[in-house]
C-alpha cells in the first residue's frame, strides 16, 4: 500500500502524461482511499481526527514530526523480500503506534504524579506549574535534545509493549516490522561509546536479543536494559518513562561521544541483570547541568521508520507555539541567565583506555553542526511553527453564543495554534428578499436550456428514478386494500368513509440532497468583459454567472426529483456570517425561490469554513442516501478577522494561510460526516492555494467564469456518478481543472 | 407487531448498568409512563422484557401476555394500535389492537421506536399517559379505562431518527425518561459471554472491539455497533467460525457499505483478533 501525498496534483499531472489518464486517476483514487481508511482506523482507536501526510526518505525530520492533527508516515513501506510483513501491515503498525501514544497518555504528562515502578528521583518542585509539563521535562535534562529523545524512546518501549498486550492481532505484524527495523540498524562496533549505548537501547526497544558492544560498555548497557525492561510492565505510565529517561541519560552522559573501542563482544539482553536503581537523587541534581546543551542523536542515528519523530507533540509549547528546538534554546538561555547551568565535566572520558586516538574537538564545537535534530535548517521551508497538542489557549476572542432559532455557532480551525476553537463563528440565517418576478430564471433557461435537458437526461440514465409506495393517499396508482376495507366498514356502519383509498407509486424516493452555497462577497460585483463570440449576451457580473449556473442545475434537479437547497453567503466577521436562504432543502419549490435567487446582490466578505460547517449540519438533518454540498466562490476565503491577528507574528501571508487552512479543515469535517463537499472556484489562481491543503477531488478551478454554468453541470453529474451506490465517493470522480 | 409471552420460569437475562431497574420499578409503582432513550442495540427491549418478568413473573393474576411489544414503522396507524373492524360473513367484527389488549388486560405495552409511527398514533397516547389513563376508541364510540396494572413504555433513539421525526414536547413531557447507553466494557463482556455462551477472553475482545468502533459512531461515520450485534458475532464464533471471518460477515458488512469505512473496520478487527 502506498500513502499518497496531499500536495500532489503536480505529481498526478506528471503521471497523467507518462501513464495515461485512467491509470493515474485510478492510482490517485486508490491512494486517497488508503489514506482515508487509515485515518478512520486512527480515529476508531483514538477518537481523534488526523490528516495523513507521507514523507520521502530524505525529508528533514523536523518537517515530519506529528502534530495533534497531522500524522506523518513514510510514503512507502520499507519492504524487503526477507521481511515477513506486508505494506498494509506496516502502515497498520505505524498507525497503531501513533494511536497508542494518544491512548496511553504520552502527551498528558504530569510531572508531579507518582508512578509505581521506579524510586522517585524527580524533585518535588519541578518548575513553574504554569509551564506545560513536557517543557518542564526538558528542564530536567538541562534542556538537552538528547534527553527528550531518550524520553521518547522510553515511551516507544512502553507503547509497543502495551500495543502487543492490547491488540494481539497487531502483535505479530509489530514483531515482524521490528525485526525488519533491526536489519536497518548501524553496527555498534563502529560507534562512539555513547552512540553505541543508545543503539543498544534502540535494539532492545525493537525486541532485539543481543548487541555487539565494547567490554567497557557492558555495565552501562546492562543498567540501561534493566531500566528499559521495567517499562514493559503493564503498570508503567508516562511518568515511568521520565524516571527511566533520567536514569538512562545519567548513564549516557558518563560516556564519551567520540572515538570508539577496539574490542567488542556479544551481549545477550536476556543474560543482563543490571540494577535499574543505581542512580541517586544526588546524581539527578547534577544531571541537568552536565547535559545542558548536549547534542541530539548524531548523524549515525537511523530513525525507526514505523515510529514517530519526537517533535512538537512531545515537547509541548511555551509562548507562541514553539518547536522543540525553540523551546530547548529558549529554556537554555533562560537557565543560563539565572545561573542554573554550570558547565559540567564530561566525566569518565579520561578513564577510557581503549579509545582510538582521535583528538576530541573543543567543547564549543562538540555539537555536530548541521546534524543536530534540534536545529532547523535554514532552507527547510518551514516558515511556520508546527501546531502542537498542548497549546495554551491564546484567548483574544471569547466564545460566541447563539440566540434564537436562526443563529448557530460553529468551531473554527486555528492553523497556527494547531487546534479547533470552539464556538468561534456565529452563522445567522436570513430569508433572502424576493424580486417582483422570476423573469431572470426564465431568461437563463432560454439561454442555457440545452444544459438543463442534457443534465436531466444524464442523471436519469445513471439513476433511474426509483419509487416508493405511499399508502392511503387521495390519488394514486392502485387501490389500497386496507383503506378500501376500512371504507367499506365505515359505509356499513353508516359513518363517513375516508377518501384516502389509494397507494401512490409515483412519488420519487429521496436519494440525493444537495445544498448550493453561492459566494456573495463584494468581489463578485466584478463585471466580466463582453463575450466577443456572443455579442447578444449581456455583460454579466461574476455573481450573475454563479447564480445562473446554480439556477440551471437546480432546475434540472427539480425535474429529476433530487432535493436541493440554495443559500447565499457573506458577512462582516466571525460574529456575523450571514447565510441568506433562497430555498431551504426541505422547502417546496415555488416561483418565489426563483425571485429570491434573482434578488441576490454582492455583499461583504467570504468566511467559507463557517458556511461549510452550517450546511453540513443542515444536510445531516436530511434523510437522503447521498448528500452533496456545493460551494461556488470567486476567490480566496477572506473575512475581517479570519487570521489577521497572526500577521504580526508570521507575516502577511498568515491571514491567507489561516483562512485556506480553515476552509480545508471544514471540507474534511464535512467529508467525515458523510457529506460530499465540492468547492468550485472561478479564481484562476485557486489551484495554487487549494492544491496544498485540499483533497484534489473536492475542489475545482474554473479558469474562465463564463464556463461556470456548463462546468457546474458537468461537476454535478460527475459527483452523482461517483456517489452511485455509496454515500461518500468523491474520490472516485476526477477533479475538474479548466484553464 | 409482536406480542411477547413471558415464561414464568425463565428470567430474561439483563445486567443493570446503573439504577434503571430501581427507576423503572418506582415509575411502575406510581404508574408513570416510561420513555427509554438510547442507541440501537443498547438493551432497551431486553430491559423491558426483564422488567415485565420482574413485575409479573411470579404473580398468579398476571395477564396472559404481560408484555405487548409493538415495533413501530412509518405505515403504522392508530387503527393498527387500537383495533379495527374486520369483514366477516355475518357483517363486521371488531378486533382489538395490541394497545387496546394491553390496556384491557393490564399488561406492559412497549412501543419500540415510537417516532417512526405516523403522527396520529402519538395523539391517542395522550389520554393514556396522564391522570385519566383512558383509551378513547373512536370507531367504537367508547373509552376504555386502563387496567390498574397497565403501563405504557415507549422508546426512541434521538441520534438515529432524523430531526423531523423528533417527539413533540406535548408527548415527551408525559413520560419519565431513562437514558440507555452502551454498557461499560467489563459489563458488556459479561453480557456477550452469557448471551453468546462465549469464553470470557473472546467476549472481552468483542467488547473491546465495540468500544473502538463506537468512536467512529461518535464521529458520525457509522452507527456504532450495539451489544446485540456483538452478541451475534460471538454466536458465530461459538459455532466455530474464525473470529476475523465472524466479524467480517456479522459486523463489518452490517456497519457500513462504504468500502473505505469497511477497510478501517477490518483493520480494527485484525488488530484485535490474531489470524
Amino acid at each position: 500500500m502506498t500513502v499518497t501525498q496531499v500536495q500532489t496534483p503536480a505529481r498526478h499531472r506528471v503521471l497523467v502524461r507518462e501513464r495515461g489518464v485512467l491509470d493515474a486517476l485510478e492510482q490517485a483514487a486508490a491512494e486517497d482511499r488508503a489514506r482515508h481508511h487509515l485515518a478512520l482506523y486512527y480515529r476508531a482507536l483514538t477518537g481523534k481526527v488526523c490528516s495523513l501526510i507521507p514523507y520521502d526518505g530524505g525529508a528533514n525530520p523536523w518537517e515530519r514530526a506529528d502534530t495533534e492533527a497531522e500524522v506523518w508516515l513514510p510514503a512507502q513501506a520499507p519492504l524487503d523480500e526477507h521481511f515477513a510483513f506486508t505494506s498494509g501491515q506496516f502502515f497498520q503498525v505505524a498507525m497503531t503506534h501513533r494511536a497508542m501514544h494518544e491512548r496511553f497518555g504520552s502527551f498528558r504528562l504530569e510531572l508531579e504524579r507518582d508512578e509505581l515502578l521506579f524510586r522517585r528521583l524527580r524533585p518535588a518542585d519541578i518548575g513553574d506549574p504554569g509551564v506545560p509539563a513536557l517543557e518542564r521535562l526538558a528542564g530536567l535534562f538541562g534542556h538537552s535534545a538528547l534527553g527528550v529523545h531518550m524520553f521518547a524512546t522510553c515511551e516507544d518501549i512502553r507503547i509497543d509493549a502495551a500495543t502487543a498486550r492490547l491488540f494481539p492481532g497487531v502483535a505479530g505484524p509489530l514483531r515482524a516490522v521490528q525485526h525488519g527495523a533491526l536489519h536497518d540498524r548501524p553496527e555498534t562496533s563502529v560507534l562512539s561509546p555513547r552512540a553505541a549505548a543508545i543503539e543498544a537501547l534502540i535494539r532492545f526497544s525493537l525486541g532485539g536479543s543481543k548487541v555487539l558492544a565494547p567490554n567497557q560498555l557492558a555495565p552501562t548497557i546492562e543498567q540501561i536494559v534493566a531500566i528499559a525492561r521495567l517499562l514493559r510492565d503493564p503498570a508503567s505510565t508516562v511518568e515511568s518513562s521520565v524516571e527511566a529517561a533520567l536514569r538512562i541519560c545519567h548513564l549516557l552522559i558518563e560516556q564519551p561521544d567520540v572515538g570508539m573501542h577496539r574490542t567488542v563482544r556479544e551481549l545477550r539482553f536476556a543474560d543482563l541483570d543490571g540494577d535499574a536503581e543505581a542512580m541517586s537523587p544526588l546524581d539527578l541534581a547534577t544531571l541537568p547541568a552536565r547535559m545542558a546543551g548536549a547534542e541530539g542523536l548524531g548523524p549515525w542515528y537511523h530513525h525507526v521508520r514505523y515510529r514517530d519523530w519526537p517533535g512538537p507533540r512531545y515537547v509541548g509549547v511555551g509562548e507562541g507555539d514553539l518547536s522543540l528546538a525553540d523551546v530547548l534554546d529558549l529554556a537554555a538561555r533562560r537557565a543560563e541567565g539565572q545561573g542554573e547551568v554550570a558547565p559540567g565535566p564530561d566525566a569518565g572520558d579520561d578513564d577510557l583506555l581503549d579509545i582510538e586516538g582521535e583528538e576530541r574537538p573543543p567543547a564549543e564545537e562538540k555539537p555536530q553542526e548541521g546534524s543536530r535534530p534540534d536545529e532547523r535548517p535554514a532552507d527547510s521551508g518551514m516558515t511556520l511553527p508546527p501546531p502542537t497538542s498542548d497549546a495554551p489557549d491564546l484567548v483574544w476572542e471569547p466564545a460566541l453564543h447563539a440566540k434564537g432559532r436562526r443563529e448557530f455557532t460553529y468551531p473554527e480551525w486555528d492553523r497556527f495554534a494547531g487546534r479547533v476553537r470552539p464556538d468561534h463563528t456565529l452563522v445567522r440565517l436570513l430569508t433572502a428578499p424576493a424580486n417582483s418576478s422570476e423573469h431572470d430564471h426564465f431568461e437563463v433557461l432560454a439561454r442555457y436550456g440545452h444544459i438543463v435537458s442534457r443534465l436531466v437526461r444524464a442523471i436519469e440514465r445513471i439513476s433511474p428514478q426509483s419509487t416508493a409506495a405511499t399508502r392511503r393517499t387521495s390519488t394514486g396508482d392502485d387501490l389500497d386494500l386496507d383503506a378500501t376495507i376500512d371504507a367499506m366498514i365505515d359505509l356499513r356502519l353508516k359513518t363517513e368513509p375516508s377518501d384516502h383509498l389509494y397507494t401512490d407509486l409515483r412519488r420519487p424516493r429521496r436519494e440525493v440532497a444537495v445544498a448550493f452555497a453561492i459566494d456573495l462577497s463584494g468581489s463578485t460585483a466584478l463585471w466580466l468583459p463582453p463575450d466577443a463570440a456572443n455579442p447578444g449576451v449581456p455583460i454579466q457580473r461574476i455573481l450573475d454567472l454563479q447564480r445562473d449556473a446554480v439556477s440551471l442545475v437546480a432546475e434540472a434537479l427539480n425535474r429529476v426529483g433530487d432535493s436541493f437547497g440554495i443559500y447565499g453567503f457573506s458577512g462582516t466577521g466571525r460574529e456575523d456570517v450571514r447565510l441568506s436562504v433562497v430555498k431551504d432543502i426541505e422547502e417546496r419549490l415555488t416561483p418565489v425561490v426563483w425571485r429570491r435567487l434573482g434578488s441576490m446582490v454582492p455583499d461583504d466578505t467570504t468566511r467559507i469554513g463557517a458556511v461549510i460547517r452550517h450546511l453540513t449540519h443542515r444536510l445531516q438533518q436530511v434523510d437522503a442516501a447521498t448528500k452533496i454540498l456545493v460551494v461556488v466562490t470567486d476567490g480566496r476565503p477572506f473575512d475581517v478577522d479570519y487570521g489577521q491577528k497572526y500577521q504580526k507574528e508570521y507575516g502577511r501571508e498568515a491571514e491567507f494561510d489561516y483562512a485556506v487552512a480553515d476552509t480545508a479543515h471544514a471540507l474534511a469535517e464535512s467529508r467525515s460526516r458523510a457529506v460530499n463537499p465540492l468547492l468550485i472556484t472561478v479564481d484562476p489562481y485557486g489551484e495554487n492555494y487549494l492544491a496544498p491543503v485540499c483533497d484534489p477531488h473536492e475542489y475545482h478551478v474554473i479558469g474562465d467564469p463564463k464556463d461556470l454554468p456548463e462546468a457546474l453541470a458537468d461537476i454535478y453529474l460527475a459527483v452523482r456518478r461517483a456517489t452511485m451506490g455509496r454515500p461518500t465517493a468523491a474520490a472516485a470522480m476526477p477533479p475538474v481543472r479548466r484553464a | 407487531m409482536t406480542s411477547t409471552r413471558l415464561s414464568h420460569a425463565v428470567e430474561p437475562f439483563y445486567l443493570p448498568v446503573r439504577d434503571e431497574v430501581e427507576l423503572f420499578s418506582a415509575a411502575y409503582e406510581q404508574r408513570i409512563p416510561v420513555l427509554l432513550k438510547g442507541p440501537t442495540g443498547s438493551g432497551k427491549t431486553r430491559f423491558v422484557e426483564h422488567m415485565a418478568w420482574r413485575l409479573f413473573g411470579d404473580r398468579p393474576d398476571a395477564p396472559a401476555e404481560p408484555l405487548v411489544t409493538v415495533s413501530c414503522h412509518d405505515d403504522l396507524t392508530s387503527a393498527d394500535l387500537v383495533g379495527r373492524y374486520l369483514l366477516s360473513g355475518e357483517g363486521t367484527t371488531w378486533l382489538d389492537g395490541p394497545l387496546t389488549k394491553a390496556v384491557r388486560s393490564g399488561a406492559l405495552c412497549y412501543l419500540d421506536e415510537v417516532v417512526e409511527a405516523r403522527k396520529d398514533t402519538t395523539v391517542i397516547l395522550h389520554a393514556l399517559t396522564d391522570h385519566r389513563r383512558m383509551l378513547p376508541i373512536e370507531r367504537l364510540g367508547t373509552t376504555i379505562q386502563a387496567h390498574d396494572d397497565f403501563l405504557l413504555v415507549i422508546s426512541y433513539n434521538p441520534g438515529y431518527q432524523v430531526a423531523t421525526k423528533d417527539l413533540k414536547p406535548s408527548t415527551r413531557q408525559r413520560f419519565m425518561a431513562i437514558e440507555f447507553d452502551y454498557p461499560a466494557s467489563d459489563l458488556e463482556t459479561q453480557i456477550i459471554a452469557h448471551e453468546a455462551d462465549l469464553d470470557e477472553t473472546r467476549a472481552g475482545q468483542l467488547a473491546f472491539l465495540g468500544e473502538q468502533l463506537r468512536r467512529l459512531g461518535e464521529a458520525g461515520v457509522i452507527d456504532g455497533p450495539g451489544t446485540r450485534l456483538l452478541v451475534h458475532v460471538g454466536e458465530l464464533m461459538v459455532k466455530g467460525i474464525a473470529p476475523r471471518r465472524a466479524c467480517e460477515v456479522g459486523l463489518v458488512q452490517a456497519l457500513s457499505d462504504d468500502s473505505d469505512v469497511q477497510r478501517a473496520i477490518v483493520d480494527v478487527v485484525s488488530a484485535i483478533f490474531p489470524e
